[in-house]
């Protein structure tokens, strides 16, 4: 349904100074699935999933939704155009919905832009804001008045009203407790199910992502390290900055936390700024090898549906 | 383990929650409301409300009840202390008045005689009033003539005997009338008779009050009385509860017509620049990058700019000349350069809203730049630029009076608090009243607005409570 | 470990006056800290958590803060609620801690090194040289690479994990018995996380330091605790060891928590079951028990009275504040009641 092809996203900071957040990434999503995309800070994931909607203009590479190409340079017409089509569920539940706005407009926003009379938005409205848990009365309410969660889920209902077939979360659940995160990952779930919806789910948090994911997408610094089935790359990492990221991922049981070994990593995580040719994680890569710091990994297919960028795996 | 009451077996029946769990605590209110509710706890604030308040009805409406011509002199009570209604004697209008003559006294002595007795029978002919003092006297026996002198305060023996009105070089000459620049204050006559040229050491001292007088054409012209009135009765002069200025006129008329100038500038000029401000900062905001960049560098030429100068230069443009009223310039000058604050604060508003989830959830949604600006950046800018507002208020005011202290402003007759300060300066010692009455109302303006700006920025800017 | 417990907290009570009215944050929460343990708080937020250690730690504002009752012993000799001056004793000396974003913990206009060494000057009196060497020591064992180099650069040239490694430098400074670190990893990468909780082991372990940790995250607190206080709506609900809790949850909020996590251990994928509703409003606490609400084994007597913490007299460390676990209650699918066992003999 969604399919990039080497898609890249520069910021100019500074003199001569690139920051490359995005940096050739290709991955397709297919029709009712969820591809989770994991990274690290610095790894870009943000950016891609904004860069892909439309809301940062692309630098370079393609994004087709449904076999035709999305434009470059989005103007308002594009975006309204596409409104119905692709979807975005935003990380901040506090910045997310304008707190001079009452629900009711915040969540019928996207139907008023289109033109549809005030009175059928309102109908919509109470719709939705039974289907994410909420009582419709709270339509004439504001904002602030509303906890973490339930403002997520009426930033859920604002995207969903319009009806898209493709949505991205950006991460919906990071500012959350761990009680409501799992409120809000069942109702994107069960959206999912009763709409036939695609989803693009970025999150940090490795355990939700291959919770809720069909298939599993790695980023780091900018690039594409491995993605596959969510359980395949979860339980039998390729790349080693996967295995790294997989090791350090702390799991709510103490036996396995105590026989565990314990993750060795050194150094930092940088920021992808002036990049040159060569693999990112090559400085901090327990199996670093020669080639690694010149010459830029390939993503390959190792299985069906798993690729790897490692020259670990490359042809011998 | 703790000790606990006993249970008993039906304690532990099942029984979940029926409240709603997604209840909402705290009663609806929107931002305007919950601003306002914390605004009104902060006395401060709402006196410094109820005193602008205070301040647009008298200036609006206070000439309606208040009706005497801010440019009418009242000559009798020139630089009158805020007092009572006083009241005049009304006289006729004035007449000559021969002094008495004792043609059974030689005009000229007939020797030089070496001494002379003192003056006797020093007294007041009729009522002494403003208009008229009439003394009469005894001949003294031998006196070739007499001078009289005025003093405000009672002379010791020869010395201060005060300003010489008259030497009369008559001996028979038995009266006269002071009409020099007379008030309602007490004054000391002295008399001492001469020979004709040399004046002799013996002095008599008259104690006199004159009464306030009007004369009939006066009071008739100022509508005091009607034509049928007769000399004789006391007449009320015009009421001035906040005194006069140098010229007469009433410093309650010329503090509301004041009011009109001053606050005329003090609000239409921020209403305007930071109106502009407003579009400037958040165009500049939103469009960002290079315009951006290239509108505030000139916002920043903006401010360096003299504003002085460029008061006098708007002055000479418009072609007013020294002494003419300059309002318009000043509110030009106000405007074109007092601007670029406001619009910075604004384009920083503006930067920060920007990146707000909303404004790219409604970009998403197909929202076109103005619509985003309109709806969405727009509204939550408000209270900033409320803020504002109310800052820039008193700072034009301030401005402007200033302006008019220095005489770059408005020029009599037309007064603003600030001229009528500088006329007011000038008699700061004797009458301080004059100076008094315009710096305090500038002074409670100034404060008021201040205080509503800090009640009102602390009213509108505290974080909305959220529930985690 | 001798007689006495290193920090003894018992019944402590902390208000906050706003002008929405009075919010109960802490109420009546009890615990201890052995030398050379970790013990975890762990709670969603506003359950009181930060606020229990805050307290102790004297670093709250007192107007609107108000400690309405309790004692927090460390070592025998009573901390709550000291003076500035006398805090300033037991802070940082005996007490160390750090924060969440160590970005607004460090100051920006001072280098690392100048920082650390400030700690030192104050509380041991040492010399400008005598303090850089110490802080360059420290440094380097909270594995700051290029220590030497480090000293002199400022906090914004350091990265996010770089900088709470330096945070725990400065804590260490004067060799604390004790270190409270207040969500230390929430702001921080995964793997960085990891980083920094193994040295927190490894501190622990070497040093014989004892460490609190505050954290919303069950999965770090099975990784790093020795023993667990899971809070509530200003109350500690369980507390055990971290077994115990993990795999003898006796709190049905504690079983919630667990449900609503994604775990990785089989790789089946069981549904999430969210708690529904949100954490009660504090300003006026329920009369009962603060997680009734939303529990879904509530009982009549849950929403009357608040329970007290019930424990098995064969394992009086393991605690659970619920009616569940008194005598009598109904068995309950998934929850550990060894009080129920004990009096069913089932």
């Amino acid at each position: 349904m969604i399919e990039t092809k080497n898609l890249k996203k520069h910021f100019h900071i500074g003199r001569n100074q690139t920051l490359h957040a995005v940096d050739g990434i290709s991955l397709s999503i297919a029709e009712n699935e969820i591809l989770g995309l994991v990274g690290e800070s610095g790894s870009g994931k943000s950016t891609f999933g904004k860069t892909l909607i439309g809301l940062h203009e692309r630098t370079a590479g393609e994004v087709f939704f449904k076999g035709s190409p999305l434009p470059q340079k989005y103007t308002a017409k594009d975006h309204l155009r596409y409104s119905a089509d692709i979807q975005m569920i935003f990380q901040d539940p506090y910045a997310s919905l304008n707190p001079r706005m009452t629900v009711l407009d915040i969540i019928g926003e996207g139907l008023a832009l289109k033109g549809i009379p005030r009175a059928d938005i309102q109908d919509e409205v109470g719709f939705w804001l039974r289907r994410v848990g909420l009582h419709p009365d709270h339509m004439s309410r504001f904002p602030h008045e509303f906890s973490g969660g339930q403002r997520q889920r009426i930033g859920i209902a604002r995207a969903m009203i319009i009806k898209p077939k493709f949505v991205v979360c950006d991460e919906p659940i990071s500012a959350l407790d761990v009680s409501v995160q799992a409120q809000v990952v069942n109702l994107l779930e069960d959206l999912k199910d009763s709409l036939g919806l695609t989803l693009l789910f970025i999150a940090h948090d490795l355990s939700m992502v291959r919770y809720i994911s069909d298939r599993m997408a790695v980023m780091y610094l900018g690039t594409l390290v491995e993605s596959g089935p969510s359980d395949a790359v979860f339980f039998e990492p390729k790349h080693p900055y996967t295995r790294l990221l997989i090791q350090s991922n702390p799991e709510a049981d103490p036996v396995l936390e105590r026989t565990r070994p314990s993750a060795e990593l050194t150094g930092e995580i940088t920021s992808p700024i002036n990049m040159g040719p060569g693999c990112r994680f090559a400085d901090r890569c327990p199996e670093v090898m020669p080639q690694c710091q010149s010459v830029t990994p390939e993503s390959r297919l190792i299985a069906s549906d798993h690729q790897v960028a490692c020259h670990l795996y490359d042809e011998r | 383990m703790i000790p606990h009451p006993a249970l008993q077996a039906d304690d532990f029946t099942p029984e979940l929650s029926t409240d709603s769990l997604e209840q909402l605590s705290r009663p609806s209110l929107s931002y305007w409301q919950d601003a306002w509710i914390r605004l009104k706890k902060n006395t401060r604030a709402i006196i410094s409300l109820y005193l602008i308040i205070g301040l647009a009805l008298f200036t609006i409406l206070g000439p309606f009840l208040w009706t005497k011509d801010p440019s009418a002199q009242d000559l009798d009570q020139i630089s009158q202390a805020p007092a009572l209604p006083k009241t005049a004697l009304l006289v006729s209008d004035y007449l000559p008045w021969t002094p008495p003559v004792d043609q059974g006294h030689p005009a000229e002595p007939t020797g030089y005689p070496d001494t002379l007795d003192a003056v006797t029978g020093f007294a007041i002919v009729g009522t002494p009033n403003t208009q008229s003092i009439r003394l009469t006297w005894s001949p003294v026996q031998d006196a070739g003539g007499y001078s009289i002198y005025r003093s405000e305060s009672e002379p010791s023996g020869l010395q201060g005997l005060g300003l010489p009105l008259e030497t009369i070089d008559a001996g028979n000459i038995l009266g006269f009338e002071d009409r020099l620049n007379l008030k309602s204050q007490t004054y000391f006559y002295s008399i001492i008779p001469t020979d004709g040229l040399d004046e002799f050491d013996v002095v008599t001292t008259l104690k006199v009050t004159p009464v306030q007088s009007i004369t009939m054409s006066q009071a008739l012209e100022r509508g005091l009385i009607d034509p049928s009135d007769a000399p004789g009765r006391s007449v009320s002069l015009a009421f001035h509860p906040f005194g006069t200025d140098y010229l007469g006129r009433d410093m309650l008329a010329r503090l509301m017509q004041g009011a009109r100038v001053s606050l005329f500038i003090g609000v239409v000029a921020p209403f305007i620049y930071v109106l502009f401000g407003v579009f400037y900062g958040g165009f500049a905001g939103y469009l960002g990058g290079k315009i951006d960049q290239f509108l505030m560098r000139f916002a920043d030429f903006v401010v360096a700019l003299p504003f002085l100068l460029f008061m006098i230069l708007f002055k000479i443009g418009f072609g007013i000349g020294p002494g003419e009223s300059g309002i318009l310039p000043m509110l030009v000058a106000l405007i074109l350069l007092l601007w670029p604050s406001t619009a910075r604060l604004v384009r920083g508003q503006v930067l920060k809203i920007r990146e707000q989830g909303y404004i790219e959830a409604a970009r998403l949604l197909g929202g076109r730049p103005s619509y985003l600006i309109a709806r969405h950046i727009i509204p939550n800018t408000m209270g900033v630029i409320l803020v504002t507002l109310t800052f820039a208020v008193p700072s034009a005011i301030f401005t402007e009076a200033f302006l008019s202290f220095i005489g770059m402003g408005v020029a009599p007759p037309t007064p603003s608090w600030g001229s009528m300060c500088n006329e007011g300066v000038k008699t700061m010692l004797s009458h301080p009243h004059e100076l008094f009455f315009p710096a305090l109302f500038i002074s409670i303006t100034v404060l008021a607005f201040n205080l509503l700006g800090d009640g009102l920025t602390e009213a509108l800017d505290s974080k909305m409570r959220s529930r985690e | 470990m001798g007689t006495h417990k290193l920090l003894e907290v018992s019944n402590l009570s902390v208000e906050f006056e706003t002008y929405g009215g009075v919010v109960k944050a802490v109420r009546g929460v009890d615990f201890s800290v052995d030398a050379g343990e970790v013990l975890a708080i762990v709670g969603e937020s506003g359950c009181g958590k930060s606020v229990t250690v805050q307290s102790i730690m004297g670093i709250i504002p007192m107007p609107p803060g108000k400690i309405t009752g309790g004692s927090a012993k460390l070592k025998g000799e009573e901390i709550l609620g000291l003076q500035a001056q006398a805090a300033n004793q037991f802070r940082g000396k005996e007490i160390g801690m750090i924060f969440q974003d160590p970005m607004t913990s460090l100051n920006p206009t001072m280098t690392i090194g100048a920082q650390i060494a400030e700690t030192l000057k104050v509380h041991r009196g040492l010399s400008t040289q005598q303090a850089s060497e110490i802080a360059s020591e420290l440094l380097i064992r909270t594995r700051i690479p290029e220590a030497q180099k480090r000293l002199n650069q400022y906090p914004f040239e350091f990265s996010g994990g770089m900088l709470q490694r330096a945070m725990i430098a400065q804590s260490l400074a004067c060799s604390p018995s004790l270190l409270i670190a207040d969500e230390p990893t929430t702001a921080l990468d995964v793997t960085i996380q990891a980083q920094i909780l193994d040295l927190l082991k490894e501190l622990q372990s070497r040093d014989g330091m004892a460490i609190i940790l505050i954290t919303h995250d069950l999965a770090v607190v099975a990784r790093t605790a020795q023993n667990v206080c899971v809070m509530y709506a200003g109350q500690i609900v369980e507390q055990g060891s971290v077994d115990d809790i993990f795999y003898k949850s006796a709190h049905p909020y504690t079983l919630g928590l667990k449900l609503a996590m994604p775990s990785n251990v089989s790789q089946q994928n069981k549904k999430l079951e969210p708690i529904p509703g949100s954490p009660p409003d504090l300003f006026s606490p329920p009369s009962g028990c603060g997680y009734a609400a939303r529990c879904p084994h509530a009982m009549r007597i849950c929403h009357k009275e608040n329970p007290p913490l019930f424990s098995d007299p064969r394992e009086p460390l393991h605690a659970a504040r619920c009616w569940l676990q008194a005598p009598g209650a109904p068995k309950t699918q998934g929850l550990y009641q060894p009080n129920l066992i004990a009096s069913h003999g089932a």
